[in-house]
């Protein structure tokens, strides 16, 4: 899917900002602790879920955000999930481990202080392409455990764009109107994120995902995990009416990933359960 | 409403189609392909031998360089499964810009889309995205291939519980795999899975694995197998599968519980055939799901041909590929080829296995006598110096210890190997041809003059031509 058409930005702003988002002066974010550490328990070889029970157990709100999203539809409980350990058994290590990294990256990264519902809007998309990701890779026999990380950051740059645009607007004297920075979203997140999930170390397709979703004929050996996260990008902003995809059925990514319409079919019936999981993970 | 006519429509684009629709092209007639995957070269290149086998040279790479003591190196679970399949890219990327330029440059018109038949001489290929048209052929050659069995009790997820389509997406290498059944995907898989440091346990109903093979290659198989860690749980019968959240559980008839981090289910393949809209034309599909044919690959309707796995056993690539070159030459009234039917079977287990002709079993169920030689390649300079002490070649001969029946191989370069005994099946030689010729030093080809020579020498004395 080709990002919305964008007005050009003022030189004021742009310049500055291609400057700051350049690999070179940007800040960015650490990988929140306990998302690094679920991440390191995740590919360890003897990796042990009574740890990662007890990781998640020693942040509250971890916790809760954690329980609740398990008790979603998404991961269609046949009973109320009421314990971690029992969320342990029912969900499995790397489901649970996907739900305490999306939410240690929600509380840390995806929060702008006065654009609490323009982020709150860019995280339920973000988990619902990740719920889409996964369903996509499952139906076109591609990697699943992968997906969903895909999914949901490949729009992470957006936060650190975000935030930047404001304070490049500030310095400049420009009001941050929406036309600006939606431009300057769309112009700059892809690059933001790759840059942010490589320096977190996170795998190659994770990077490739971030980067090249609006374009997947450009990501070289990762262009299936690309063409994977296009497809759950449109796939999430037609579930929450975020954006005109038109018929997710015809986009270029379908036909690359041998999708139809039977298959599109079934995971496009999937939208309830991905819509309440967003919600869940907002 | 007019529509698009070709002399030969090709349904499905791996081996099968793809040599078909040359063939067709070549001889100058229309021909159609139509593929339901966008790149070319179907599953084969995709998700099946291309793929599996670049994972195996990773695997022989492993295994090779572990050989040498001093250079000895853990593989660790840590490893990703893309790491190890970097050359994949390049490798596919090559076989299928070679399939394309052969299409392109022989005149092959190639649609994106699924194909169903919507009258005698028509059919309807849907595009991914829902468009439709409908082309109309004078012949046509169903070769749509096959997909993995899923029994009803092992529900497979593509994520813990995975078939041979989804088994190479793994991101990681699992610590422990259970591989289901054990036949050559089955074997393959294990085999390769195993060199690669991972804790494999193969499950099947049956008494040994590919029951169709040599008994000593797949001891030999086996020995190797366990070497490496493997396990083989014979007579077993599944009862269920589930993923319980930690680990994917086999639970056995009798109350057997195997856990493990994956599972590969490989108890077959099925036909492609169902959404084909076969009844329409009366061409008929058997209880096992595939399609007759006769020795021209005809099926029941006389101008629809069928070939590679939607035709059934071998249902291997090399012959899927004889089989639409075969197909194509009898639809476009082109002479028929003329080959001799002696067909070589690779197995690209580690160590990797070959067969052709008949094994000694079968021979004596034919004539209750035969001569056998076997070749240790631990006896032979190069199987030393390559590291390979466990390989064997086995000839089968006829009483009279002249006519060769068949050669079994085991170990390095078997699937290579093996075209010597065909090739000297085809020609007629005979068995003291490989002692009477010079094979180069050192070679494991020196394999077949070893082995022959004891067929030669345990031949009755009045039948030698070699003393």
């Amino acid at each position: 899917m080709s990002p919305e058409s964008t007005t050009p930005l003022p030189e004021i702003v742009r310049a500055p900002l291609a400057e700051r988002t350049s690999e070179l002066s940007l800040e960015l974010p650490m990988l929140p602790d306990t998302a690094s550490r679920v991440m390191g328990l995740c590919t360890a070889e003897d990796c042990d879920v009574r740890e990662l029970a007890e990781l998640i157990e020693r942040d509250p709100s971890l916790a809760g955000h954690v329980l609740r999203i398990s008790n979603s539809a998404a991961f269609a409980p046949n009973e109320a999930i009421v314990s971690l350990q029992q969320a342990v058994t029912r969900l499995g290590f790397s489901v649970l481990s996907e739900i305490a990294v999306g939410v240690a990256l929600r509380g840390q990264v995806f929060r702008v202080p006065g654009f609490d519902k323009t982020i709150r809007l860019m995280w339920m998309h973000s988990a619902a392409a990740g719920a889409f990701a996964k369903d996509i890779a499952r139906t076109a026999r591609r990697n699943v455990e992968g997906a969903f990380l895909c999914g949901l950051l490949h729009d992470v740059g957006k936060p650190i764009v975000l935030t930047n645009v404001l304070d490049v607007c500030k310095q400049a004297r420009v009001r941050p109107n929406k036309p600006i920075v939606e431009t300057a979203l769309e112009e700059f997140h892809t690059t933001v994120g790759a840059m942010l999930v490589e320096r977190w170390g996170l795998a190659p397709w994770v990077v490739a995902a971030a980067e090249h979703h609006h374009r997947p004929e450009e990501a070289g050996a990762h262009e299936v995990e690309a063409n994977v996260t296009n497809l759950a990008d449109a796939l999430s902003h037609w579930a929450l009416s975020t954006r005109d995809v038109g018929d997710p059925r015809t986009l270029p990514s379908v036909a690359a990933l041998d999708l139809y319409d039977d298959d599109m079919v079934r995971i496009m019936a999937g939208r309830e359960a991905v819509l309440e999981l967003a919600a869940a993970f907002a | 409403m007019s529509h698009q006519r070709f002399e030969f429509v090709v349904i499905g684009g791996g081996p099968a189609g793809q040599k078909a629709a040359i063939q067709g092209a070549k001889a100058g007639h229309s021909v159609l392909l139509v593929d339901k995957m966008g790149h070319h070269g179907g599953e084969c290149v995709h998700r099946g031998t291309i793929p599996s086998k670049t994972l195996r040279e990773t695997a022989l790479w492993i295994s090779g360089y572990k050989q040498h003591a001093h250079l000895e190196e853990k593989v660790s679970c840590d490893r990703t499964v893309d790491n190890l399949m970097r050359r994949l890219d390049s490798v596919r990327t090559a076989h299928e810009r070679f399939l394309e330029d052969q299409i392109e440059r022989n005149g092959v018109e190639r649609w994106h889309g699924r194909a169903r038949f919507t009258g005698g001489h028509q059919v309807t290929v849907e595009a991914p995205g829902g468009p439709e048209r409908t082309v109309e052929g004078d012949h046509f050659l169903i070769a749509t291939g096959s997909r993995p069995r899923t029994p009803n009790n092992v529900p497979i997820d593509h994520e813990h519980i995975l078939d041979s389509d989804s088994i190479l997406s793994m991101i990681y290498l699992p610590t422990s795999i259970v591989v289901l059944g054990a036949g050559v995907i089955a074997c393959e898989f294990a085999s390769i899975f195993a060199s690669l440091g991972v804790r494999v346990t193969m499950i099947d109903k049956s008494e040994r694995p590919l029951g169709f093979m040599d008994e000593e290659l797949v001891e030999r198989f086996l020995a190797h197998f366990a070497s490496l860690g493997g396990t083989f749980l014979q007579r077993r019968v599944i009862d269920r599968v589930e993923w319980n959240g930690t680990a994917v559980e086999a639970r056995l008839e009798g109350g057997e519980v195997i856990r493990s981090e994956k599972m590969l289910c490989a108890l077959g393949r099925v036909a492609c055939v169902r959404d084909l809209n076969l009844d329409l034309l009366g061409v008929e599909v058997n209880e096992r799901g595939v399609i007759p044919v006769d020795e021209f690959c005809r099926t029941s309707v006389p101008h629809v041909y069928a070939a590679g796995d939607s035709i059934g056993p071998p249902a291997l690539a090399a012959s899927s590929m004889e089989q639409g070159r075969r197909a194509a030459r009898h639809a476009l009234g082109l002479p028929d080829p003329k080959g001799s039917g002696v067909l070589p079977v690779g197995i690209y287990t580690i160590p990797e296995m070959a067969s052709v002709g008949i094994t000694e079993v079968q021979a004596m169920e034919r004539s209750g006598e035969v001569l056998v030689g076997r070749a240790d390649f631990a006896e032979l300079a190069r199987g030393q110096i390559v590291g390979d002490t466990e390989g064997m070649l086995k000839l089968v001969a006829d009483p009279s210890g002249r006519e060769l029946l068949g050669a079994h191989i085991v170990g390095v370069g078997a699937t290579e190997l093996i075209h010597v005994a065909q090739m000297a099946m085809v020609g007629g030689c005979d068995l003291e041809s490989f002692v009477d010729n010079i094979f180069n030093f050192p070679t494991m080809a020196e394999a077949y003059r070893v082995a022959a020579l004891q067929i030669v020498q345990a031949a009755p004395r009045e039948l030698r031509r070699v003393s």
